[in-house]
């Protein structure tokens, strides 16, 4: 629904004469803060039992050089119910690592990181998600009804509220796109998420023999309602953009509220796929 | 409380009566002033009796009423752009007249009036804070695309402002968009942009005038916090047959008037469509936007003492997206009007109005309508006593009732994999009461006292959710964030129940000092109350925006503000100054939780928080009303801002419950507007403007996350986009005709934005998908535009 806003935005750019420039711009500078990203993310088929979880710290916002991994905390998550407590070694590079890892659909599990003497907590339940049925190929969907996109088929299960999170990113490109679904309007019916390029200065259309990496995640709604926002501010603030706000994660400070921690602790089952273009 | 009011209302009668009693020995002269070249009636002409201060101003329908004791007097009446008239009378009985008057010719050496009307009486009226434009300055003024546009010219008097080009309605001292009430011959008008500002829906060739309150709002109107922008159609020629139009680049217009019934009435038919998207279309684009719109007006007198008048307003625009998404949206609005002059000192107005905002939305690629809209029927009576030279009296009553539809989505196809869903209608009855009194206490001090009682029904056919401590929104501490509440059940209202039902008192009060000849002193207070709000939390009102009235969640608005004044003419009027302070505030004032989501949304509640606003600032307004060089200067110095504490949702609230900027704030706004008559074919016009750069919120840093740079943002509205500022010229050239020519052409020639700067509209931060770098991307709609338009009167 949102994309209705976007278009009104295209459509003035497209319609009537405008123009777009990139230009400098001072922007303020935030206090550093660390950045949580643990996403226990178990894939269908598998045994999941080997997680990362990242930590880092934010940089100003134009800054360059963006490294700026977290060593020396520790990490681990525990399972609410049964107790059991799985370490994340420190790799020494940002990452943190667990390969014994026993992932539970709908159970909830404890994260706490401790870093420079503050305790960091989130708690979180692994979301299942239903199987992709078929994936195909057009150009009548989407925007643009020239272009090719493909559309990831599945069925919504009904009498439940669902949340998605999909990720596509053609091989060969630097950053995944991220899309959010709230089956709020489409709730039990068979879906059909189109993904397709448009023309401009930075991306090409998709062609035939391109290939893209596909991922379908089952999410909680605490975590779409962090997910929407953020993918929405990271498409940029235009003319018929909600006004951008400080994203909160679930990753909280027990020491020093006000430190709280950017990223999220999310446990989902996701769903991966390639497809190529025809 | 009951007590104290009755004594209130007594203390008012007896001194009505008062003034009443002391009415004796008097006559009265009355009647309406015209335009002797097309019949149309003047609003806002000054009636004088020389050599006394006993003088009125004509009211919207050109009516005016003066009394004065038994006697010899000059009759003088001025309006603006038109010849002075003087006449000796004798009043000895109550007497009815009619005058005509015309308009000041063009010729070479002869200074052209134009500007407003150098109103003879106006320092001594306690309106304040009100600026009224004609059409003819309106239509002098440099314009994007040839376009004449009225919202963009009222943008040039203090106090006034918008979020730039692509961004529809207006700002009136600091606030928001859905705070003016927009009147077209009465009729509520909600949307007033066609192509999402570019622009206005007010076709110039049917609109006489314009007048703008931006304060010391008269009783008579409500609803709405900010202001009112009350725009008045033409009648119609009622002398002869007459065509206007105009072809420009853009758009072309075409308005037929002329007389009907024997003259007894007139009608006046406009029509504008703007056709750029058949260029498009024709040049291979799939994607297009255009507009349309008509305007209807007819009038018809059935005997001295009644007059008919049918209004009506179609407007749509209509946007292509290939075949994949469409969209429609527009106004329309229809009403009858009723005067009735009951004797030469009571005037009174009926009118039955109908208006409709709507919108569709058509995603064809999703197989899906959504439409949404507004409705609201009107009934008003108006009535106006001049009760002497000294005391005038307006007092009446209205009653709107609203249907909000706030969405529906309608699966076009039994493939589609949208399901149906209608949002729950909303309905609500406004009603309000008022009386509003024009004092002179003596000949320097004139008092305007009045007030307004208005109420507010929420009425039933729809269910309201209840939710787990009375809470829509609950602040979760240890997140630190707003969330929606947890809804437990709801409780059904049947259609003839009423679901909340609010009231307020609105005082208004105002007076004017004449401290001498040509200056005067003048202070203001009024309240008002309004019921409806427009929600978007987006950084641009959009046409998708949904009205939603007053009810269990939301209080209706409240505003009091405060203003004092100078004004001063200089060199007999040939100049004048303004200078006006405000200090302003709205209680109530909603803003939107964090990551807010309002589309297809049937519990708003869960989204917002109530707050308050404050605003003020001083503006300055300089003047040249007469001479070849005509124009002014505005300079606003101002501050707008709100607060939206946590309050039943607990928690410090938005922006930790500091105040923050509205995206209205414009520490500095000066436009500069003038028009040169250099000769009698040609004539100059300039526009330039300056703004600060609207407040917005601008990333404070960044982390990494799903292989994404992800901004984290500062506080709400604590950046600014870079200064707005431009310069447009136009030149008009009126070909040699002969005087007795029924065609009257004329060329306008314009260049808007002369310099070409890129004002940004929007700057989106986000990352260069090939680098991976962030970087800011300025959105900036118009760079230099000229346009040429040939304008055409038979």
């Amino acid at each position: 629904m949102k994309t209705i806003l976007k278009i009104y935005g295209i459509l003035i750019v497209l319609v009537i004469t405008s123009c777009e420039d990139v230009i400098d711009v001072e922007v303020q500078e935030a206090p550093e803060r660390l950045t949580i990203e643990a996403s226990l993310d178990w894939e269908k088929g598998t045994a999941g039992n080997e997680q990362t979880i990242k930590l880092s710290t934010s940089t100003p916002y134009f800054q360059e050089d963006r490294n700026s991994a977290v060593t020396g905390a520790t990490v681990r998550v525990t399972n609410d119910s049964n107790g059991a407590v799985f370490i994340f070694a420190d790799q020494n590079n940002g990452e943190y690592f667990n390969g014994s890892f026993v992932p539970v659909l709908n159970q909830q599990y404890t994260l706490e990181v401790v870093y420079q003497g503050e305790t960091y907590r989130a708690t979180e339940t692994m979301m299942p998600v239903t199987d992709i049925t078929d994936l195909t190929q057009s150009t009548e969907d989407g925007f643009d009804d020239e272009a090719l996109e493909v559309n990831v088929i599945f069925t919504d299960p009904a009498d439940e509220d669902n949340y998605y999170l999909f990720s596509f990113q053609e091989r060969g490109d630097l950053l995944p796109v991220l899309e959010d679904l709230d089956d709020e309007f489409v709730n039990g019916n068979e879906i059909s998420w189109w993904f397709e390029k448009e023309e401009d200065d930075d991306e090409e259309e998709f062609v035939t023999g391109d290939i893209v990496d596909i991922e379908m995640y089952g999410i909680s709604e605490d975590y779409h309602n962090f997910i929407r926002i953020l993918i929405e501010q990271s498409e940029g603030a235009g003319l018929f953009s909600t006004t951008p706000v400080a994203i909160r994660g679930n990753c909280v400070n027990v020491d020093n509220p006000d430190n709280y921690a950017n990223g999220y602790f999310r446990l989902t089952q996701v769903v991966r796929q390639s497809y190529t273009f025809e | 409380m009951y007590n104290q009011r009755t004594k209130r209302l007594t203390a008012i009668l007896i001194l009505l009566l008062a003034v009443v009693s002391s009415a004796q020995e008097n006559y009265t002269l009355s009647g309406t002033i015209r335009d002797s070249s097309n019949g149309e009636s003047l609003f806002g002409a000054s009636v004088l009796l020389q050599g006394t201060s006993i003088g009125v101003i004509t009211n919207e329908y050109g009516f005016y009423s003066i009394t004065a004791p038994k006697g010899n007097y000059t009759l003088l009446i001025s309006y603006m752009g038109y010849e002075d008239i003087s006449m000796e009378i004798t009043l000895d009985k109550n007497q009815k007249m009619d005058i005509e008057v015309s308009e000041t010719a063009l010729q070479l050496d002869e200074i052209t009036v134009t500007a407003e009307e150098p109103e003879r009486v106006s320092l001594k009226k306690p309106e304040m804070s009100v600026s009224k434009l004609n059409i003819r300055t309106v239509k002098q003024m440099p314009v994007v695309l040839g376009e004449t546009d009225i919202i963009k010219s009222i943008q040039l008097l203090p106090g006034v402002t918008n979020n730039g080009e692509g961004s529809a309605g207006f700002n009136i001292r600091g606030g928001a968009a859905d705070q003016n009430l927009v009147l077209l011959d009465e009729a509520i008008i909600y949307n007033t942009s066609h192509l999402l500002g570019f622009f206005s829906v007010f076709n110039a060739d049917a609109i006489k005038d314009i007048k703008l309150y931006k304060g010391g709002i008269p009783a008579r109107f409500g609803g709405r916090v900010s202001s009112v922008l009350d725009i008045r159609q033409k009648d119609g020629n009622s002398k002869e047959f007459g065509l206007t139009g105009g072809v420009g680049v853009i758009s072309s217009r075409l308005a037929a008037e002329g007389p009907l019934f024997n003259s007894n009435g007139s009608f006046l038919i406009a029509g504008r469509s703007s056709y750029a998207h058949l260029f498009l279309k024709a040049a291979g684009e799939q994607n297009s936007a255009n507009f349309y719109d008509l305007n209807l007006k007819a009038n018809y007198k059935l005997n001295d003492n009644n007059r008919l008048f049918l209004s009506g307003y179609f407007g749509r625009d209509v946007f292509e997206f290939g075949s994949s998404f469409n969209s429609s949206y527009g106004n329309l609005s229809g009403n009858l009007r009723w005067n009735h002059i009951f004797n030469d000192r009571l005037f009174s107005n009926a009118s039955f109005i109908y208006s409709k905002y709507d919108y569709d939305l058509g995603i064809t690629s999703e197989q899906f309508d959504w439409i949404s809209s507004i409705n609201n029927f009107n009934i008003k009576y108006d009535l106006k006593y001049y009760v002497n030279d000294r005391f005038t009296l307006d007092f009446g009553g209205s009653s709107i009732y609203y249907d909000f539809d706030p969405g529906q989505i309608r699966p076009t196809s039994e493939t589609s994999a949208v399901n149906p869903l209608s949002l729950d209608r909303r309905k609500g009855l406004e009603n309000g009461l008022y009386i509003d009194a024009e004092h002179k206490i003596s000949e320097k001090l004139t008092l305007q006292y009045g007030l307004r009682y208005s109420t507010f029904n929420r009425l039933g056919g729809q269910p309201i959710k209840l939710y787990e401590n009375g809470q829509p929104v609950v602040y979760n501490p240890t997140l630190e964030i707003y969330e929606r509440g947890t809804e437990i059940g709801e409780t059904d209202y049947k259609r003839s129940e009423t679901i909340k039902s609010f009231g307020n008192f609105e005082p208004r009060a105002a007076l004017a000092y004449q401290l001498n000849e040509s200056s005067s002193i003048k202070a203001g207070y009024s309240r008002v109350a309004q019921y409806i709000h427009l929600l978007s939390n987006t950084t641009s009102v959009t046409p998708l925006d949904v009205w939603t009235p007053s009810g269990p969640f939301i209080e209706p608005q409240l505003s009091d503000q405060y203003a004092i004044g100078y004004f001063r003419d200089l060199n007999n009027q040939m100049f004048s100054i303004e200078v006006e302070a405000y200090y302003k505030t709205v209680k109530n004032r909603i803003d939107y939780i964090d990551g807010s989501d309002l589309i297809g949304n049937n519990t708003i509640e869960t989204e917002i928080l109530n707050g308050e606003s404050r605003a003020y600032g001083l503006e300055f307004l300089f003047r040249k009303n007469e001479g070849k060089l005509t124009g002014w200067l505005a300079y606003t110095l101002s501050k707008s801002e709100q607060r939206t504490p946590g309050g039943t949702a607990g928690g410090p609230g938005i922006n930790d419950g500091n105040w923050y900027y509205t995206p209205f704030d414009r520490t500095h706004d000066f436009s500069l507007t003038s028009a040169y008559q250099l000769s009698k074919k040609w004539t100059l016009g300039a526009n330039m403007i300056f703004q600060t750069g609207r407040p917005v919120t601008y990333p404070n840093g960044q982390y990494e996350y799903q292989g994404l740079s992800i901004a984290s943002y500062s506080d709400r509205n604590s950046d600014r986009l870079p200064a707005y500022h431009r310069l447009d010229l136009s030149a008009t050239y009126r070909p040699n005709r002969k005087p007795d020519a029924r065609w009257k052409g004329e060329w306008v020639f314009g260049i808007y934005n002369v310099y070409n700067r890129k004002n940004a509209a929007s700057i989106s931060f986000g990352q260069n998908v090939e680098t991976g770098a962030n970087e800011a991307t300025r959105t900036a709609i118009f760079g230099i535009v000229p346009s040429v338009t040939y304008n055409f009167k038979f």
